[in-house]
């Protein structure tokens, strides 16, 4: 067992660093969350730099990791642009790799995924967008909710029911992916506006008004979509455990520097000890979150993913991330309240959320240690 | 609850009705208005402390039943109704506290001046009889008249000669102004040589109405989350048949009111400082741990501004940095507990 990242992962973390320091000030970020404006800047210079390099998982990993603990919003901005693309990866054929998968990787395009529906939240076996044949096109009416990129996608993946469910047990069955362009006749969006946090981000509702998709659109086998948007979000549970692990670990470098400069002194000349004890606390829960995320990674990047392991390490990301920020933000008192820090204590909370509430990932590990043990 | 105080509550509870519940995400984020303004001040929500003309007598106890109600829909407003009675109890020029009463000018205190130790929040000296410098971290640096110390710790009243000068990001409360100001003043009094201890009296008197205001948020977010879980369905249930939600909130609604039972013995006993501090320190953990656990319930529309809980979440850690000190009050209450001074290294 080797807890040593390889050099190539360290350069990766050294480069996302100094791009973060280089172009996520507080100025960009303080924007960008007073404005709900995406850096489309930094975003182009972050494609230009390279800063994503696809071809090794672990630079990804890493680089989402230090960018988010600079600026949460802008880091999330930045590495999101190919929020879906493993899709493609596994269950795409070729010319679909060729026309929608490498065009985001080289970050000339932006992809979106559109699962989430307003009615449905974590029950994707519950979704009602339709996808009818017609001739050798699909017709999709329906409705995607909290999607991100919604507004600056050029394509979007989305989950959609092409046969109704053969029994009320087996509703996740009958359901199958596609690929539709943003530019498509009867497709629109409605950005979402007054986000708690991650307002650097672009979150949006999708409406499908009769959006006629050509049959060839269809990412894999009909039927199998919910197969593949599971398997995708043991992909990318991990990717926003690495975001957890980002927000709480800069909520940690606060503390540490505010305890440094204004931290109370007791009678014994140490910092005074609930101080000390939280900031212990913290640093030993983002040591744990990296722990169980590298650890959730290693299978994956192997190609044996383990579930369990992945939602372990994104539901202890999310809640280390809500429980640091918090904590730092208490100590920290006006101090905390006036920086930045107050933008981590609010964007931290959406992990909880997004690609699967905390309860969800609680249900899943039990489910699925159940089953392993044969219970 | 005494038959005046519930009279009092069910007044409150007919203005959030008429003039807040509808009103609330405007009254948070963008500005009162002095329509609004005016509104709380002919309550009498204004001059329930202090000795203008028009004061019924400080009443500490109506003041808390007052904020622990409007918080419950609108914080911000609560904010603002207690940072002008924290005023008007220091205040004792009779002119001052009637226009403040009435709505027609507006008072703050600088909390500040007891949240962070000397110096990290500013300096302000006095030359050739001008007040000068800045002042950091004024919740209400909006307001007509500030209360705040001079480095050389007397309490003054500022009426003019002041600024707002560098806007603080804020979590909470956003339609309160929240600034630094820059001083160059001669237009003050001195209204306490002792300005720490003046404060602090008022710090500790007003124990009681912070915590009314975290018991409030509480309640307001409770019942969102109550209405939502039940109305909400995922996997072919309501969200209130799921275990881990409705125990969860079930566990803190019972917090919450074994709280608010002891908010109102305290109300209708003398005032016990550490129980009023018990009171405090319990109470702004649930506003935080409600308002976490009802945003978890609503899902994604929670993260939203306009399901009007986002705010809640804000607010309650708002709440909890700006009227309150996370280690010395700590200290305090440590030592009130062992009787001798504990909680120190």
């Amino acid at each position: 067992m080797d807890f040593e990242l390889d050099s190539e992962t360290k350069e990766a973390i050294t480069k996302a660093r100094e791009f973060a320091k280089k172009y996520f000030t507080e100025e960009a970020a303080e924007r960008s969350d007073r404005e709900e404006r995406f850096p489309t800047e930094i975003v182009a210079l972050s494609k230009k730099e390279k800063i994503l390099d696809f071809s090794n998982p672990w630079k990804v990993l890493v680089t989402i990791e230090e960018l988010v603990r600079r600026d949460p919003g802008l880091g999330i901005s930045v590495t999101i642009s190919a929020f879906g693309a493993e899709i493609f990866m596994f269950f795409g054929n070729d010319d679909q790799k060729e026309k929608y998968m490498n065009p985001v990787f080289a970050g000339l395009k932006t992809l979106g995924l559109g699962v989430t529906e307003p009615g449905g939240g974590s029950d994707v076996a519950n979704i009602k967008t339709e996808a009818k044949l017609d001739g050798d096109s699909y017709i999709l009416n329906g409705g995607k909710m909290f999607i991100s990129n919604g507004q600056i996608a050029d394509y979007f993946l989305v989950l959609a029911r092409t046969s109704p469910p053969p029994s009320p047990e087996k509703k996740h069955r009958g359901m199958s992916v596609f690929v539709v362009d943003s530019k498509s006749p009867g497709f629109s969006v409605n950005k979402l506006h007054g986000k708690l946090g991650v307002r650097a981000t672009n979150t949006a509702e999708l409406i499908f008004n009769n959006v006629r998709v050509p049959k060839e659109n269809m990412v894999g086998e009909e039927g199998k979509g919910f197969y593949y948007i599971m398997t995708f979000f043991n992909i990318s549970r991990i990717y926003v455990a690495a975001q957890g692990l980002g927000i709480a670990h800069g909520a940690l470098d606060r503390l540490v520097e505010y305890s440094k400069k204004y931290g109370e002194i007791s009678d014994t000349g140490e910092l005074k000890e609930s101080i000390q004890l939280a900031i212990a606390e913290i640093a030993t829960r983002v040591e744990a979150t990296r722990n169980l995320t590298y650890k959730a990674a290693s299978y994956l990047f192997k190609f044996t993913p383990n579930p369990i392991v992945t939602s372990m390490s994104k539901y202890y990301a999310a809640e280390t991330a809500v429980f640091s920020t918090r904590r730092a933000l208490e100590l920290m008192s006006l101090h905390g309240l006036t920086n930045d820090l107050e933008r981590f204590f609010r964007d931290a909370k959406i992990l909880d959320i997004w690609e699967g509430t905390t309860e969800v990932e609680k249900l899943i590990i039990t489910r699925m240690m159940l089953k392993e043990e044969g219970a | 609850m005494e038959e005046e105080y519930e009279i009092l509550e069910s007044t409150v509870k007919d203005f959030n009705s008429k003039f807040v519940d509808n009103n609330s995400l405007k009254l948070e984020n963008e500005s009162m208005g002095p329509d609004f303004i005016r509104m709380l001040a002919d309550q009498g929500f204004f001059s329930m402390m202090g000795q203008g003309s028009d004061a019924s007598g400080s009443d500490l106890k109506a003041l808390s039943i007052v904020l622990e109600n409007l918080s419950k829909s609108a914080p911000a407003a609560a904010v603002k109704v207690l940072l002008v009675n924290a005023f008007s109890t220091l205040v004792n020029d009779t002119g001052i506290l009637d226009s403040v009463g009435k709505g027609a000018k507006s008072g703050t205190v600088t909390f500040s001046d007891l949240l962070v130790p000397k110096g990290q929040n500013g300096s302000l000296k006095l030359e050739n009889g001008r007040v000068k410098g800045e002042k950091e971290y004024v919740l209400g640096s909006d307001s007509d008249f500030i209360l705040t110390l001079l480095d050389t710790g007397e309490l003054i009243l500022l009426k003019s000669g002041f600024s707002q000068g560098k806007k603080h990001k804020k979590l909470g409360f956003r339609s309160i102004g929240f600034s630094s100001i820059n001083v160059d003043s001669s237009d003050y009094s001195v209204v306490a040589k002792d300005g720490i201890a003046a404060l602090r009296k008022m710090y500790e008197d007003f124990t009681l109405p912070i915590s009314a205001i975290a018991i409030g948020m509480s309640e307001g977010v409770s019942q969102k989350a109550l209405d939502y879980a039940k109305v909400r369905t995922a996997f072919g249930h309501y969200l209130k048949d799921f275990q881990p939600l409705a125990f969860d909130l079930t566990s803190l609604i019972a917090e919450m009111n074994i709280l608010k039972r002891y908010f109102h013995d305290l109300l209708s006993s003398p005032i016990s400082r550490k129980e009023a501090m018990f009171l405090k320190h319990k109470s702004l953990i649930l506003a935080k741990d409600m308002s976490k656990t009802s945003l978890q319930i609503h899902g994604g529309y929670g993260y939203l501004e306009d399901f009007g809980i986002e705010k809640f979440y804000r607010d309650s850690m708002a709440l909890s940095v700006l009227f309150h000190r996370e280690d010395s009050d700590m200290e305090e209450l440590s030592s009130l507990v062992f009787e001798g001074k504990a909680g120190f290294v």
